[in-house]
C-alpha cells in the first residue's frame, strides 16, 4: 500500500466525470478507491458510482417510535402516576391522547432524522481533509488512489477526457 | 440548419426572463450571493438601529414594565382575558407557517419556481415562532413562573395535564419550532461551505464552524438529500398540526363564536393567507434592497406567488362562509348576538375592512397577470391581507369575547401596554430578519444550479417547449 498515491481530478461537467469513473475501472481503479466530491448532489446512476447506503430512514423510524413511546407516557403514564380528574372526563382520554403521541412521533422522526445526518456524515468534523475550493464553484473532483507507477498514464488518460487539472490531493484545512 | 438555430436563438430568448433558464456559472452565482450578503449600506445600519431601538423600548421596556407592575397595565380583564397577546400568538404563527408552507409543499410537489426563495421563506417561519414564543411568555404574566409547564416532579405532587389544549399547545409549537429550525439547517450546509470557501476573518470561522466540515461527497449529499425528503414530508403534517391545535384552544371551549368544527382548517388556511402574503412582502423588499437579487428573485416569482394569494384568498373565503354559515343558522341567542356584534358593533368596521383587505382586493387585482407581475402593488396587497388577518384575529379573540353567555360581564376590551409589545414585536421580526440577511446566504446557491441544470428546451412538432428533467 506503501506505494499508492491519491490524485485530484477536476471537472467542469458531469459527462467528463462520468467517463473519468468509467476509464478510472478501465484503468484498474476500483470503486471503493474513488470517492466523488461536488458542489450540488450528484446522484451515483448518473456517475456510474455504486448506490451510496444511508441509515438516515432507519434512525427516523427509530426515532417516530422513540418519539411514540414518549407521548404514550406522557398521556397514559403521568396520568396514573400523577392523578388529575378533570370533571367529566375519563383518566386517560384517547382523543386528547392521539394529540400528545402524534407531535412527539413527529418530533422523534424528525430530531432523529437531523442527528441521522450529523452521525452518517460524520458532522461536525474540522480535521484537514482533502477537498479544494472550487468544489462549492460547481466543479467535480474525482479523488482515487492508484499505484505510483500508473499515475502518470493514468493523469495522461483523464486529461484526455477533458480533466480541468489532476493533482496529487492534499488535506487541507477547511 | 442556420433557419433552425435562429428559430432556437429566439426561443431561448424568450424563455431567459426565467431564472431556470438563464444559467450563470456557479461560480458568479456563488459570488453575487456573497456579495449581496456582505454589502451593507449606512441606511441599513441606521434602520437596524432605529428598530433596535424600538425593540429596547416597546418589546424590553413594555415588558420589563408589565412584570414590574403586573398585569393590571394590559387591557386584559373580564371578559377578555384573551387579547393582543393572544392575536400576536396567532398571528406570528400564522406567519411563520408559509416558509414550511412554501419550501416543504413546492419541494414535495417539485415545484420549480420555489428554488431562489425556499430560505428566504423559511427564515420567515423560525423568526415568526421566536414572536410567538415570546407573546405567550408576556401573556403569562408571573413570567418567571414559567416552569410550571414543564413536566418535572415537584412538592406539590402535580404534573401538568397532558390532555389539556393548552399542553397540546406546548408540544406542538415547540416541535414546530424545532422542526423548522432543523429544516433550516439541513439545506443550508451546502452554502454555509460555500461562504466558508469565500470568507476572512470572523466569517471564516462563523461559516467553517455551521459548515460542520462538509466537502460535497456523496455520502454527505445522499444522507442531506434523505433527510430533506423525510422532512418535507413529514412537516407538513405538523406544520397542519401546529395552526389546528391553535384553533383548538379557541374550538374546544362552548363559547360562541368559537365553538366551531371548521376553525381547525380555517385557522390554517388564515395562516397560510397571512404567511404567503408576508413572504411576497418578504421578496420584494429583498429584491429591491438586496444587491445582485434581481438576478434571483424575477417577475415570475411575483406571478406565482400572487396566483398562490388569489388561490388562498379565495380558500379563506370559502372557510370564513361555511363558519359564518353554520353559526348564524343554529339558532344560538348569543351566537346571532356575536354575530350581529361583529358587523354593526362599535368596531364593525374592522370586519369589513377585514373582507374588503382580504377578499375583495386580492380578488380583484391579482386574476391580472400585469399586477401579480408587478412588485410595488404585490407587496401593498400583501400589506392589507396582513392588516385583514391581523383584524380577523383581533375579531376572534377579544372582540367575541366580549360576548358571551352572561351579559352582565359584556365589557369593550381597551388595550394597555400590549399595544407596544405588539410594536416591539414586529420591530424584533425585521431586526432578526435583516442581521440574518448579513450572515445567513438568503438564496440556496445550490438548489438554483441544480434546478438550472435539470431544466432545457425540447422540440415538439414546431414549438420548443421548456422540460424539466427528474434529477434525483
Amino acid at each position: 500500500m506503501d506505494n499508492m498515491k491519491t490524485l485530484l481530478a477536476l471537472f467542469d461537467d458531469i459527462d467528463p466525470a462520468a467517463d473519468a469513473v468509467e476509464k478510472l475501472h478501465y484503468l484498474g481503479i476500483s470503486n471503493d478507491q474513488i470517492n466523488i466530491v461536488s458542489g450540488i448532489p450528484v446522484t451515483e446512476p448518473m456517475l456510474g458510482r455504486p448506490h451510496q447506503w444511508t441509515n438516515v430512514p432507519r434512525l427516523a423510524l427509530g426515532g417516530a417510535l422513540a418519539g411514540f413511546f414518549i407521548g404514550l407516557f406522557l398521556s397514559v403514564a403521568t396520568p396514573l402516576m400523577y392523578p388529575i380528574h378533570v370533571g367529566g372526563q375519563p383518566l386517560i382520554p384517547i382523543p386528547p391522547s392521539i394529540v400528545v403521541i402524534f407531535e412527539m412521533t413527529m418530533l422523534g422522526m424528525l430530531v432523529s432524522t437531523f442527528l441521522g445526518v450529523f452521525l452518517d456524515s460524520h458532522f461536525p468534523s474540522y480535521k484537514p481533509k482533502e477537498y479544494i475550493p472550487e468544489i462549492s464553484d460547481g466543479k467535480i473532483a474525482v479523488f482515487f488512489s492508484c499505484p505510483q507507477e500508473k499515475e502518470n498514464s493514468i493523469i495522461a488518460a483523464l486529461k484526455i477526457i477533458g480533466a480541468k487539472s489532476v493533482e496529487p490531493a492534499e488535506a487541507q484545512q477547511l | 440548419m442556420p433557419e433552425m438555430d435562429n428559430s432556437t436563438t429566439k426561443t431561448h430568448n424568450e424563455f431567459s426572463e426565467h431564472l431556470m433558464f438563464d444559467p450563470l456559472p456557479r461560480g458568479v452565482m456563488n459570488d453575487m450571493v456573497m456579495e449581496s450578503m456582505q454589502t451593507t449600506s449606512w441606511k441599513f445600519w441606521v434602520i437596524a438601529c432605529f428598530l433596535g431601538i424600538i425593540v429596547l423600548v416597546c418589546l424590553f421596556g413594555a415588558w420589563g414594565y408589565l412584570i414590574n407592575e403586573g398585569m393590571g397595565v394590559a387591557g386584559v380583564n373580564r371578559p377578555a382575558y384573551w387579547g393582543i397577546f393572544l392575536v400576536n400568538t396567532v398571528f406570528w404563527i400564522g406567519i411563520s407557517h408559509a416558509g414550511t408552507f412554501v419550501s416543504a409543499l413546492l419541494r414535495v410537489f417539485k415545484a420549480e419556481f420555489r428554488r431562489p426563495f425556499t430560505r428566504a421563506a423559511e427564515l420567515m417561519t423560525t423568526f415568526g415562532l421566536v414572536q410567538a414564543g415570546l407573546s405567550i411568555f408576556m401573556h403569562m404574566g408571573r413570567v418567571w413562573l414559567f416552569y410550571f409547564l414543564a413536566p418535572y416532579p415537584n412538592e406539590r405532587g402535580l404534573w401538568p395535564n397532558f390532555h389539556s389544549p393548552l399542553s397540546w399547545d406546548f408540544l406542538a409549537i415547540n416541535t414546530y419550532l424545532l422542526a423548522s429550525t432543523m429544516y433550516l439547517f439541513l439545506p443550508l450546509i451546502p452554502d454555509l461551505a460555500m461562504a466558508r470557501d469565500r470568507s476572512k476573518g470572523w466569517r471564516k470561522i462563523f461559516y467553517r464552524t455551521l459548515a460542520l466540515g462538509f466537502r460535497g461527497t456523496e455520502g454527505e449529499w445522499t444522507h442531506l438529500r434523505s433527510a430533506m425528503n423525510i422532512f418535507a414530508f413529514a412537516i407538513l403534517p405538523v406544520m397542519f398540526s401546529v395552526h389546528t391545535i391553535v384553533s383548538w384552544d379557541f374550538a374546544a371551549a362552548m363559547r360562541p363564536g368559537w365553538s366551531s368544527t371548521i376553525f381547525g382548517p380555517y385557522f390554517v388556511i388564515g395562516a397560510l393567507q397571512s404567511g404567503i402574503a408576508a413572504v411576497a412582502m418578504v421578496l420584494v423588499v429583498v429584491r429591491a434592497t438586496m444587491k445582485n437579487m434581481k438576478y434571483f428573485i424575477r417577475p415570475e416569482v411575483f406571478d406565482s406567488m400572487g396566483k398562490l394569494m388569489l388561490i388562498i384568498s379565495m380558500s379563506w373565503a370559502y372557510f370564513f362562509f361555511n363558519d359564518y354559515l353554520v353559526q348564524w343558522y343554529n339558532g344560538d341567542k348569543f351566537t346571532d348576538i356575536l354575530l350581529h356584534f361583529h358587523e354593526s358593533g362599535p368596531l364593525g368596521w374592522m370586519w369589513f375592512m377585514m373582507l374588503i383587505f382580504n377578499v375583495a382586493i386580492p380578488w380583484a387585482t391579482l386574476w391580472n397577470k400585469k399586477i401579480r407581475r408587478n412588485p410595488a402593488i404585490l407587496f401593498t396587497v400583501g400589506f392589507l391581507i396582513n392588516i385583514a388577518m391581523y383584524i380577523e384575529r383581533y375579531v376572534i379573540v377579544p372582540i367575541s369575547l366580549t360576548i358571551n353567555r352572561m351579559p352582565f360581564t359584556w365589557r369593550m376590551y381597551k388595550p394597555g401596554v400590549e399595544v407596544w409589545l405588539s410594536l416591539g414585536t414586529l420591530a424584533f421580526f425585521i431586526l432578526l430578519y435583516m442581521l440574518a440577511s448579513r450572515i445567513v446566504p438568503l438564496v440556496p446557491v445550490w438548489e438554483v444550479q441544480e434546478g438550472q441544470m435539470a431544466h432545457s428546451l425540447r422540440k415538439v412538432g414546431k414549438a420548443t417547449v421548456p422540460a424539466v428533467s427528474e434529477l434525483e
